[in-house]
């Protein structure tokens, strides 16, 4: 069943979409992340162009979120308060990364600065997550007590002024490392082009320290907010938002992020973590391959007169 | 011009009729592209040997071009260059090859091939001083151009939205001709300029044009002119209707 979407342009198979919006929904409501960086490169295999499907897909990541959200917070699984700073921070770094993408565009590197920042971002945090979670999975099997915690205090993190209590995270830091992350989530994802929940969720574990528990829900509440801004900036600056294309999509994403969020109480967050880190590995290192193997064709033709 | 003989000048000229099967190609939610039959007749009480070209050429849609080339094992793409004038649509069908049926100079003039369409980088160009000589013209892509501009006909050709057929045209009957045109779904919208010549001894001697309309039509047509006329409405309400997607599929899961 063939469908013609009027922005994009293009026939697409919409069976085809629902089924891939599930399935990326069921994912994100799993692991906390947007999902973004999955589907930017299906689209764009299915023909859709790049500006669109990154448009479009805004929509489905704040939606699949906002349904994954609803179902954490009933668990009270989602620290509002921390979600709010770090999506403070992302709606800084969404409007810088915008112009930034916009010279990148100019000058014809953006492909290039998308494939290094996938291959750089997703390996490094692909391979750390991997590492510590298989770590962590390990001790557990052969029964070892976890590793003392590090310093539970570093300096930079609670010597720092403006202090604010996150009574849900039990968490008393300075507001500006989490509206820092914010910033650098929101350039990331406006240059990517995806909602940066892969790079949200290990942040929050690894340098914020919050509650293994609270993770999930907060990132898909910062995405949420992330996601609504970018959509509507992305239709109103580019018209590159297909609702068509959207709705297809999240028919299949709410539903799908219900199904994930409410697997994800029955397993750990560790083995969680290990699949997740999977992913984000071989992501990065196919789009990493883009990077070294010699193109069909030498040139490559880019939609638009630019500027 | 003495050596033109007084016979052909007494006789009518010969002349070329032709009819698109559809004017208007309607774009709706289940377009998946379109196929235009373009039929005619040429006219010649003398019978003297004819051959029909049949042009259509889409809207012009500006392009930017990139060549990718290896840098320390890493594929980079240059600075993109800007192509005008390359219409988002071409093609050309004609009785036998484009270069049997007319000399370069017309096939130039009239655009008819691939390799006459008339596309340019105009940014490229830039006037400076060489040599001491002032005000020349000079491309910056230098003997590379040649490869740019092929490089953006090849590229179009593999997306399926230009083609040139030497046997496209094809005699039905007795100086009663018919030509396809298959538009892919992705084909633009606008006005598509159909050209029909009629050559004789290498000169066109006839010429009807004819147009074509593809336009989205229905939901299409409303989403999409909302979507450019009232882009922050349309972005809203798209996000709108998103989250609240979102909110009801998870009250529906609450219930169940």
């Amino acid at each position: 069943m063939d469908l013609y979407l009027p922005i994009a342009e293009v026939s697409v198979n919409a069976p085809l979409l629902i089924a891939l919006g599930a399935l990326v929904g069921f994912i994100s409501g799993l692991f906390g992340i947007g999902g973004g960086f999955l589907m930017t490169p299906i689209l764009v295999f299915l023909g859709i162009p790049p500006a669109v499907a990154v448009g479009s897909l805004a929509n489905h990541v704040a939606a699949s979120s906002v349904s994954s959200v609803a179902a954490y917070s009933r668990r009270r699984a989602v620290d509002f308060r921390m979600g709010a700073v770090l999506a403070a921070g992302g709606a800084i770094g969404s409007v810088v990364g915008v112009e930034i993408f916009r010279i990148l565009r100019l000058l014809g590197q953006a492909d290039l600065v998308v494939s290094v920042s996938y291959l750089l971002f997703l390996g490094v945090i692909g391979g750390l997550m991997l590492t510590e979670s298989l770590g962590a999975i390990l001790r557990q099997r052969r029964g070892q007590p976890a590793p003392p915690p590090r310093d539970r205090r570093p300096l930079w993190l609670y010597g720092l002024p403006l202090k604010v209590r996150f009574p849900r995270s039990r968490l008393y830091i300075s507001v500006i490392p989490p509206l820092a992350l914010g910033i650098f989530v929101g350039i990331l994802s406006a240059v990517m082009g995806v909602g940066g929940g892969f790079v949200l969720v290990p942040a929050m574990v690894y340098i914020l320290r919050m509650p293994a528990q609270m993770v999930v829900g907060t990132s898909l509440f910062q995405i949420i907010i992330t996601t609504a801004i970018t959509g509507v900036l992305q239709a109103g600056r580019n018209q590159s938002v297909d609702i068509v294309l959207a709705a297809l999509l999240l028919i299949g994403g709410v539903i799908g992020a219900q199904l994930g969020a409410r697997a994800s109480a029955r397993f750990r967050a560790e083995e969680l973590r290990a699949v997740l880190a999977l992913i984000v590995l071989l992501v990065g290192l196919q789009m990493g391959l883009g990077l070294i193997v010699r193109p069909d064709d030498p040139f490559v033709l880019m939609q638009g007169a630019g500027g | 011009m003495t050596d033109l003989p007084p016979a052909i000048i007494q006789s009518p000229p010969a002349a070329v009729s032709a009819v698109l099967t559809e004017t208007e190609v309607k774009v709706n939610s289940g377009f998946r592209g379109a196929t235009i039959s373009v039929y005619g007749a040429v006219f010649d009480p003398q019978g003297r040997p004819a051959d029909v070209v049949v042009v259509i050429a889409g809207p012009e849609q500006p392009l930017r071009i990139a060549r990718k080339s290896q840098v320390a094992g890493i594929w980079l793409n240059s600075r993109p260059v800007v192509f005008r004038g390359a219409p988002g649509f071409y093609r050309v069908a004609s009785s036998r090859p484009l270069g049997e049926v007319a000399r370069f100079a017309d096939l130039r003039r009239l655009g008819l091939g691939l390799d006459h369409l008339a596309i340019s980088a105009p940014m490229e160009r830039r006037i400076e001083t060489r040599y001491g000589v002032r005000d020349m013209v000079v491309n910056q892509l230098g003997a590379d151009y040649f490869d740019w501009r092929s490089a953006v006909i090849r590229l179009k050709q593999k997306a399926g939205l230009y083609s040139a057929d030497p046997a496209g045209v094809r005699y039905v009957d007795r100086g009663l001709f018919q030509a396809q045109v298959v538009l892919p779904a992705d084909a633009p919208t606008g006005l598509y300029k159909t050209r029909i010549i009629l050559f004789q001894d290498g000169r066109p001697v006839s010429v009807r044009d004819r147009t074509l309309t593809v336009e989205k039509v229905g939901v299409e047509r409303a989403l999409y002119l909302l979507a450019h006329r009232h882009p922050w409405l349309y972005g809203l309400a798209s996000m709108a209707l998103a989250l609240a997607a979102g909110w009801a599929a998870s009250r529906v899961f609450r219930r169940s």
